[in-house]
């Protein structure tokens, strides 16, 4: 076992670390954002929104990411007649992907919030928006915390994913690592370490927030 | 505004036609033996879960922690990379030489054993969510611990974690597109291999979507009628 | 004030929630509505502040038709107040914001002037020093009177109460009657739901008994527990007046 190998080249690879974070902040904050409305969408009445909406989600829930991010760095150059580069086609992919997961997520975030609120900001006269931003979306985001921290942690994993169209992010870097020391043991043990580390942190926190929200409900 | 020209017929142009059904063949049989192995491993480790004796929790825990957190295609990396070096060398050498689609065969072990963590989870799920009075109830009517999981707990546990247990199989479906990481030829792999011939890769990947597409709203169909003939009135609470 | 004809609502063909209903509440009026559960009785309140859209019928709220185009339901449900059965007051906002947010947002008051009129408004349901804390560190009793207060915020010109008092713990309940009555010796337009018959026969000015979305039976509060006609009625009566 020689662990000096991945002494050697942490620098690298922790550069890739780096760019994984990147890709899931960026992720979680515009699937999120993207997700809100699209699961506002599936709780419409609106048969124009609802339905559009209801497919999309469906669809790309459907569809492998490895598949997804294909589609992005192929379709985006075709669509504006340039080609976009690994980075930024991985970003439109994972929010349009992670957003249709988020969509679920804040579908059943809203349902959880009692009917009643919304009764009671309409009747003082308060519009849809209103009603939304003020009451029912803070209620909803408390009750979803721990399925958006579970989804959180699911994205990071994702990012790797983003191997296959060659974007230099942690497993990528990893594997390039190795292509030259050829250490498979050690690298795909560190990478698996580094993983379970950081995702095991990020699950624990989850099921802080959910044990912690079902106390605050008793 | 497109700059691009389709050509719609690379998808069932000899020799591309049949290499898109191959890939998707693939798919199929590879998804399959790994549900296979995930099944049986992945409702194992949930018994173990449950179980009174402390070992066997810790070690189904640790399983499921480890496989749950760390990405699929790293565990795929390292059965591929790492795990032939890991055997002696003898072993390692016969492999190479003998099995003739390695990286198939080690691509269902990484599938197999992820999904059975996941598979663990559901079952899990399932078994918790039984009332915990349900049980006792059983026992003071005089039933065997044996019989009372064959006709009160099974038949409840059942009921949460088939649903789950569809969802899991179809995740297992998807994730088989990764092993075209490590060559295996399945659908999505091929797309991309038959656009780095024809550069057509629009049309191909819309074929491998449309793939999952089918798939996937088959299993919801499939599991929706599974679903109503299995329905208790009132037993799962579900919103109006 | 508020008029409704002919008002009729289902979910299912062959079920009417409300059939065929016909009122007329004049400004200032207390108007008290009773009956079994299931009896239309909270979907006629909702039908009158645009909560619940009915399938037939008209209902014209200060002259305007909330059937008509023109008509901004928003701007009616501003003129109309509405306290419910479990308060429904918003749990991650304190007791001034709860009071003041819709003045804020749809009358927009600034800042200074809402909450000067919710201390306002507090002092009168008779909890001003509650106005910072949150709505889980109040009693029910306290909670509805805050809802009361958030409705009022609105000025309104009616104000609909869905059985305020029945998820109220027996000593609460006398509490929020006060302010209810206060509010209808005020002068305000109220149609309430309940089955407090003492509320009723203290300030309601008519009582209705509403069973499978009709009216039964419909009289001046005095009439209606002195004499009254209608067997189903005096069954009820009879049920919930010990």
């Amino acid at each position: 076992m020689d662990l000096q190998v991945i002494a050697r080249n942490l620098e690298f690879m922790a550069g890739g670390l780096v760019v994984t974070f990147e890709i899931t902040a960026v992720a979680l904050a515009g699937g999120l954002l993207w997700g809100i409305l699209l699961g506002l969408g599936r709780l419409s009445r609106i048969p124009w929104i609802y339905h559009p909406v209801t497919v999309y989600v469906h669809f790309f829930r459907s569809q492998p990411l490895i598949l997804v991010i294909f589609w992005f760095y192929f379709l985006v150059p075709v669509m504006i007649g340039k080609p976009l580069g690994a980075f930024v086609s991985t970003l439109i992919a994972f929010v349009a992907f992670e957003a249709a997961y988020f969509a679920e997520i804040v579908r059943g975030g809203v349902q959880s919030v009692s009917g009643g609120q919304a009764a009671a900001g309409y009747s003082c006269g308060l519009r849809y928006h209103q009603v939304q931003l003020y009451i029912i979306l803070p209620q909803a985001l408390r009750n979803m915390l721990p399925a958006l921290t579970t989804q959180a942690v699911v994205i990071f994993q994702d990012t790797s994913l983003a191997y296959v169209i060659g974007l230099r992010e942690f497993l990528r870097r990893v594997n390039l690592v190795d292509t030259r020391e050829a250490r498979s043991i050690e690298l795909y043990l560190f990478a698996g370490t580094v993983y379970l580390v950081l995702c095991s942190l990020g699950s624990a926190a989850a099921r802080r927030l959910e044990r912690r929200r079902e106390v605050g409900l008793s | 505004m497109l700059h691009y020209d389709f050509d719609w017929s690379v998808l069932w142009r000899h020799p591309y036609g049949k290499m898109l059904l191959q890939g998707v063949w693939t798919t199929v049989h590879l998804s399959l033996l790994a549900w296979a192995i995930a099944l049986p491993v992945g409702v194992a480790i949930a018994l173990c879960r449950i179980m009174p004796c402390r070992p066997a929790r810790l070690v189904g825990g640790a399983y499921v922690e480890t496989l749950r957190n760390i990405p699929l295609l790293v565990q795929l990396f390292f059965w591929y990379f790492a795990v032939p070096s890991l055997l002696p060398g003898k072993t390692e050498r016969w492999l190479y030489a003998n099995v003739r689609d390695l990286s198939y065969v080690l691509g269902v072990l990484a599938l197999g054993t992820y999904t059975a963590a996941r598979v663990a989870e559901a079952v899990r799920s399932g078994l918790l969510a039984v009332p915990a009075g349900q049980f006792r109830a059983a026992l003071s009517t005089g039933l065997s611990p044996a019989g009372t999981y064959r006709h009160v707990i099974l038949p409840y546990a059942l009921r949460v974690v088939i649903p789950l247990l569809s969802t899991e199989f179809l995740t297992c479906f998807k994730n088989s597109s990764l092993a075209m990481t490590i060559g295996v030829m399945e659908t999505t792999g091929m797309a991309n291999y038959i656009d780095s011939f024809t550069f057509h890769g629009l049309e191909t990947t819309t074929a491998a979507s449309l793939v999952y597409l089918l798939t996937s709203l088959s299993v919801i169909v499939l599991m929706s009628r599974i679903e109503s003939k299995m329905r208790i009135p009132g037993m799962i609470a579900r919103e109006r | 004030m508020i008029e409704i004809r002919n008002l009729s609502l289902w979910y299912r063909k062959d079920h009417k929630v409300i059939d065929d209903v016909s009122a007329r509440i004049p400004k200032g009026r207390a108007v008290v509505i009773c009956g079994p559960s299931g009896s239309g009785k909270s979907s006629l309140l909702r039908c009158i502040n645009g909560l619940e859209r009915f399938q037939e019928g008209e209902i014209i709220i200060d002259g305007q038709s909330l059937r008509s185009r023109e008509t901004d339901i928003h701007k009616v449900r501003a003129k109309i107040g509405m306290v419910f059965q479990h308060f429904e007051l918003y749990p991650h906002m304190t007791v001034l914001d709860n009071i003041t947010l819709a003045p804020r947002k749809v009358l927009n008051q600034s800042e200074k002037d809402a909450e000067n009129k919710a201390m306002q408004l507090l002092t009168r349901v008779g909890i001003p020093d509650k106005a910072s804390r949150y709505p889980g560190e109040l009693s029910g009793g306290q909670q509805q009177r805050v809802a009361i207060a958030r409705s009022l915020a609105m000025e309104p010109k009616a104000m609909l109460f869905d059985e305020p008092t029945s998820a109220l713990d027996p000593e609460m309940i006398k509490e929020v009657l006060e302010v209810m009555i206060d509010l209808a010796k005020s002068g305000m337009t109220m149609v309430v739901v309940t089955h407090e018959m003492g509320f009723a026969r203290e300030v309601a000015d008519e009582v209705a008994f509403m069973d499978h979305g009709r009216f039964v039976e419909r009289k001046p509060a005095g009439a209606f527990f002195e004499c009254t006609e209608n067997p189903r009625t005096r069954e009820f009566l009879s049920r919930i007046l010990k």
